[in-house]
């Protein structure tokens, strides 16, 4: 774009530096916090690399409380949630598996006829998926509670996984519709002359064509899910419903938890996206953008 | 069967969600926000109507309006920050001669993969007044002698948690401006070279208008977002010190989840809070509009 001048390009490495020292410092700092112990933290406040390594703060995380190791030798007590770590990862593994399947099934049937139809009502439709993304979750929960708490689905996975998708569908909609549009409707037009139902003509020639943008919104929809905090920590307060993030949260101002162990179990819950991040970037890139500008 | 039967059919599971998990709380939302609802009323089922009361409640709370003020401050320092951010970092990653760029862009996303909840934690670490890995980091470069107290002082906690939530949120403003960038033609910038534009001028008079639109959208996709920041909130601060870091989601939240429960008070609350990034989101509409016609 420029003419690359040594000056510049001796300060273009400076800014790049610091970006990523600004990316990468929260993600040394859980890293350093879960491999130290609570005494190795408070003796010296002033180090940043720890004295001494320990994998004893996953250990005792993964054997549920069983195997304490030497750091956690004295502790006399262990918050109850941390050591449900096992449920609550299968939890959020099957809440963020159902959520994207069921959002990946219900937004591809609705962007597809979206792009498809011009009628009135399904341009009506993209409107008010593009209005209904901006819902702050905050106001769909207090109902949701009360509504859940009347007919008893209260403390369920499913209660969750619908929640969820209601409220993942619009933006998975906006991601899907853009991409289906592209698709050239001749092939399914040859479909359809050649005897094959609408429906068939769907899921046999365009949903295989749309391989690219279904990996872009189950991965992004997986991510979201797997996040959410909101919507289980409203809807299920008992152990063996949590997912992760409430599990997480529900160390949030226990005294007894120190910031080894916190972040032990933030690195355990963080793996999985950051896995997916790393391997699927090309689509996150795609989907995000397709889900913001093109409606 | 006719297209428009199809289209209907393909449409129904969407329409149920939507009406079920979006269109019928929002609804029950408004309901909730005129009647008295405490624990006692959803233990017995039956609600009295209170006309504005929940409404006249909540906008006659100090703590309402400190909440208010805060969620602007919030959301104007975090999304400022995001849009120059964001332009600044996409130039820089699109400059693929050099090489520390490339190590950039392959890193940028890695912030969105870390649940919000985690990023809060690990930023509680890193403020931690006594323990903390940032006052760590400036005492073994000498740039401090006494620990600095990021989060736990009221005049700078809104500042600090500020910082966590431009941090996860800042890629998406990013890859969105670097693909924007990505589409301004290359010849463009070659005839203004030639016509003797240097590097600003180019910037000024190519670069940003080009990407007018796209900062525009994420203007207004960050504002509706930041608006209803919760998380980072309630691992970092949970709203202190004091009020300090009382955000909208928060009060709407604890007003409701936390004893006494006023779940009519919460609807108000949240219903007003809706109906700001309502507005936001009409404008959001509007201007991708011409893009919506597909």
């Amino acid at each position: 774009m420029f003419k690359t001048t040594p000056t510049i390009r001796i300060l273009l490495h400076t800014a790049n530096l610091t970006v990523i020292f600004f990316i990468l410092l929260p993600l040394v700092a859980v890293f350093i916090g879960s491999i130290q112990s609570e005494r190795a933290l408070q003796a010296d406040t002033r180090r940043v690399l720890p004295l001494e390594a320990t994998l004893d703060n996953f250990t005792v995380i993964l054997t549920k409380g069983q195997q304490r190791g030497r750091i956690f030798d004295q502790a006399t007590y262990l918050p109850d949630n941390i050591k449900s770590f096992y449920t609550a990862f299968m939890n959020s593994a099957i809440v963020a598996g159902s959520v994207t399947g069921l959002t990946l099934l219900f937004g591809s049937l609705s962007a597809y006829t979206i792009a498809r139809q011009r009628f009135r009502w399904t341009l009506f439709l993209l409107q008010a998926n593009i209005v209904a993304r901006f819902v702050p979750v905050i106001v769909l929960m207090i109902p949701l509670y009360v509504v859940m708490r009347s007919v008893g689905q209260l403390n369920s996975l499913s209660g969750v996984i619908i929640a969820e998708t209601g409220f993942l569908l619009p933006y998975a909609i906006l991601i899907l519709a853009p991409y289906f549009d592209t698709i050239p409707t001749e092939l399914e037009e040859a479909a359809r002359i050649d005897g094959c139902t609408r429906l068939g003509a769907f899921f046999r020639i365009v949903v295989p064509l749309a391989t690219p943008a279904l990996a872009a919104c189950g991965v992004i929809m997986f991510i979201i899910s797997w996040h959410e905090l909101l919507i289980p920590l409203i809807l299920n307060a008992r152990p063996d419903f949590m997912t992760l993030p409430v599990v997480i949260a529900s160390l949030v101002g226990d005294v007894h938890v120190f910031f080894n162990l916190m972040m032990a179990i933030c690195l355990l819950a963080l793996a999985p996206t950051v896995v997916l991040v790393a391997l699927l970037q090309k689509y996150i890139v795609e989907g995000l953008s397709a889900g913001a500008v093109k409606g | 069967m006719s297209a428009g039967s199809f289209a209907f059919f393909m449409n129904v599971p969407t329409l149920l969600c939507l009406g079920l998990v979006l269109g019928y709380p929002v609804i029950y939302a408004a309901y909730l926000s005129v009647h008295r609802v405490g624990l006692g009323q959803l233990r017995s089922g039956v609600f009295a109507f209170n006309g504005w009361d929940n409404y006249g409640r909540v906008l006659e709370d100090p703590l309402f309006w400190v909440a208010l003020k805060n969620t602007s401050i919030f959301t104007v320092v975090t999304v400022g920050s995001e849009i120059v951010l964001a332009v600044l970092i996409a130039l820089l990653i699109n400059q693929t001669s050099i090489w520390t760029s490339r190590v950039t862009r392959f890193l940028i996303l890695l912030p969105y993969a870390i649940p919000p909840i985690c990023n809060g934690l690990i930023w509680s670490f890193l403020y931690s007044f006594q323990f903390g890995f940032l006052n760590r980091i400036l005492f073994s470069t000498g740039l401090i002698n006494d620990p600095i107290n990021w989060a736990g002082n009221p005049d700078t906690a809104l500042y600090a948690v500020t910082v966590p939530y431009i941090w996860r949120t800042l890629p998406f403003a990013i890859i969105l401006v670097h693909a924007a960038l990505q589409g301004i033609p290359r010849d463009i910038y070659e005839q203004a070279a030639i016509d003797g534009a240097n590097a600003w001028h180019r910037f000024r008079h190519i670069t940003l208008p080009m990407l007018q639109q796209i900062i525009a959208i994420i203007l207004i996709l960050r504002t509706a977002f930041a608006f209803a920041v919760f998380e980072e909130i309630l691992a970092i601060t949970q709203g202190g010190p004091g009020d300090a870091t009382w955000v909208a989601a928060w009060y709407s939240y604890k007003i409701t989840f936390s004893p006494p429960n006023n779940f009519g008070m919460g609807s108000a609350s949240a219903f007003i809070l809706t109906l700001m990034v309502a507005a936001i989101a009409l404008v959001y509409m509007r201007l991708i509009y011409r893009r919506v016609t597909l």
